[in-house]
């Protein structure tokens, strides 16, 4: 809850200062993680799902949410091959289901994706597979992101209620 | 507007058990059962809270109890992230009540939740109703601040120090002077700090004055004496403890 609590804050802090007036002067944001990432992340450490929902009802809703996917495999080949040890939250070890870091991981984070799936239809997030190459990634993204930037979409109204 | 004492409220409202969660709680800690004691002194700055809660905790250990006390702000994970915040005048409205829900938040998992489940009085200096009344001042939406603080444990006791206005000015201006923050000068209703403390604890005791009925504040006279405040503290306290009947 206090873990959850915190991340909220920092992300108040963000809104205020680094999204909102982007938005307001037309310019395009760009967020790595957004609400879901807190949505997910807190239910699978036992937080209640509708209240991290409501706590976040201050967020302003993205025009474009995308949500990369990969199998649990292929997210722990790739981090354990660019270092050798996993985070210890990132790794889900704070909820002592597995003192090997490699067998928490794989737990937590698979319970994570359980969450991101129900997100998904919950939020309409657009999906990409994750597992495919770079090049492909990135052309459907921008398929994904072109509507979106045709001429007066920058005067398309987002949902600014900051409060509530 | 739903009326203020419709228990279909969502999060915190005054329709729940005391010793239970006011709205969905924290689903990985259930409290139902545990011995122990809630009890909640409310009141704004220089009422004398601190004081009193020192009084009560003496006697209370005497009688037998075991006490645990706690505080508005003072986990040890946040205190002195929002004293920082609080210096550097940097923070919105929305984050200084997301930081205080935190600080609230490590000391209910870490400190209150514990202290009930052994069976120990807490009491608590402030409560989450100084958290509603300073946020609702600030124009943040009231259901939402209920939602928030639907993972508070609704008091077995809550006790208000009632105070007005001018008694207080009286006293803060003997004591210590007022301050940048409890003259809600972060509002900027005007430079001046005498007249934005008195419109600020004006608007502050309206709105735990709103509250008093639907969460059964039990209101005490700050005006009187200590030593009235506590005979009265302890003659309620006691009778929850120990009925006689």
């Amino acid at each position: 809850m206090t873990f959850s609590l915190l991340h909220a804050t920092d992300f108040a802090d963000r809104l205020l200062y680094k999204i909102i007036p982007p938005l307001k002067a037309g310019m395009i944001v760009l967020a790595d993680r957004y609400t879901y990432t807190a949505f997910a992340r807190d239910a699978t450490r036992g937080v209640d799902r509708q209240w991290v929902r409501e706590l976040y009802s201050f967020a302003v809703r993205p025009d474009l949410a995308l949500y990369f996917r990969v199998p649990i495999d292929v997210s722990l080949d790739r981090l354990t091959a660019r270092r050798v040890k996993l985070k210890f939250y990132e790794a889900g070890m704070d909820m002592g289901w597995s003192s090997n870091p490699n067998e928490s991981f794989r737990l937590f984070q698979g319970a994570v994706l359980e969450e991101y799936d129900r997100i998904v239809d919950e939020f309409g997030l657009q999906v990409v597979d994750a597992a495919g190459s770079i090049t492909a990634q990135q052309r459907l993204v921008r398929e994904l992101i072109a509507p979106h930037l045709a001429p007066n979409a920058t005067e398309k109204k987002t949902d600014e209620q900051p409060v509530g | 507007m739903s009326s203020p004492l419709d228990s279909t409220i969502e999060g915190a409202n005054g329709g729940i058990q005391p010793g239970r969660y006011y709205g969905r709680g924290v689903p990985y800690l259930p409290i139902d059962g545990y011995p122990g004691k809630l009890i909640a002194i409310e009141g704004t700055d220089g009422v004398g809270r601190s004081t009193q809660i020192q009084l009560l905790r003496e006697w209370l250990e005497v009688q037998g109890y075991g006490v645990v006390e706690t505080g508005w702000t003072r986990s040890t994970l946040m205190q002195p992230t929002i004293e920082l915040a609080k210096a550097s005048n940097t923070l919105n409205k929305l984050t200084f009540v997301l930081l205080y829900a935190t600080d609230f938040a490590d000391r209910l998992e870490k400190e209150i939740i514990p202290a009930l489940k052994a069976g120990f009085v807490v009491l608590s200096d402030r409560y989450i109703f100084t958290a509603l009344a300073r946020a609702g001042v600030r124009g943040i939406d009231r259901q939402w601040l209920r939602n928030l603080y639907g993972f508070a444990i609704a008091p077995h006791m809550v006790f208000y120090l009632k105070v007005d206005v001018e008694t207080l000015i009286g006293r803060v201006l003997a004591a210590r002077g007022m301050d940048f923050w409890e003259s809600g000068m972060d509002l900027k209703s005007g430079d001046d700090i005498y007249d934005s403390f008195r419109a600020y604890q004006n608007k502050l005791l309206r709105e735990y004055t709103s509250m008093a009925d639907e969460f059964h504040f039990r209101n005490i006279d700050a005006r009187r004496s200590v030593d009235y405040i506590q005979h009265e503290l302890r003659k309620q306290v006691a009778a929850f403890l120990e009925p006689t009947t």
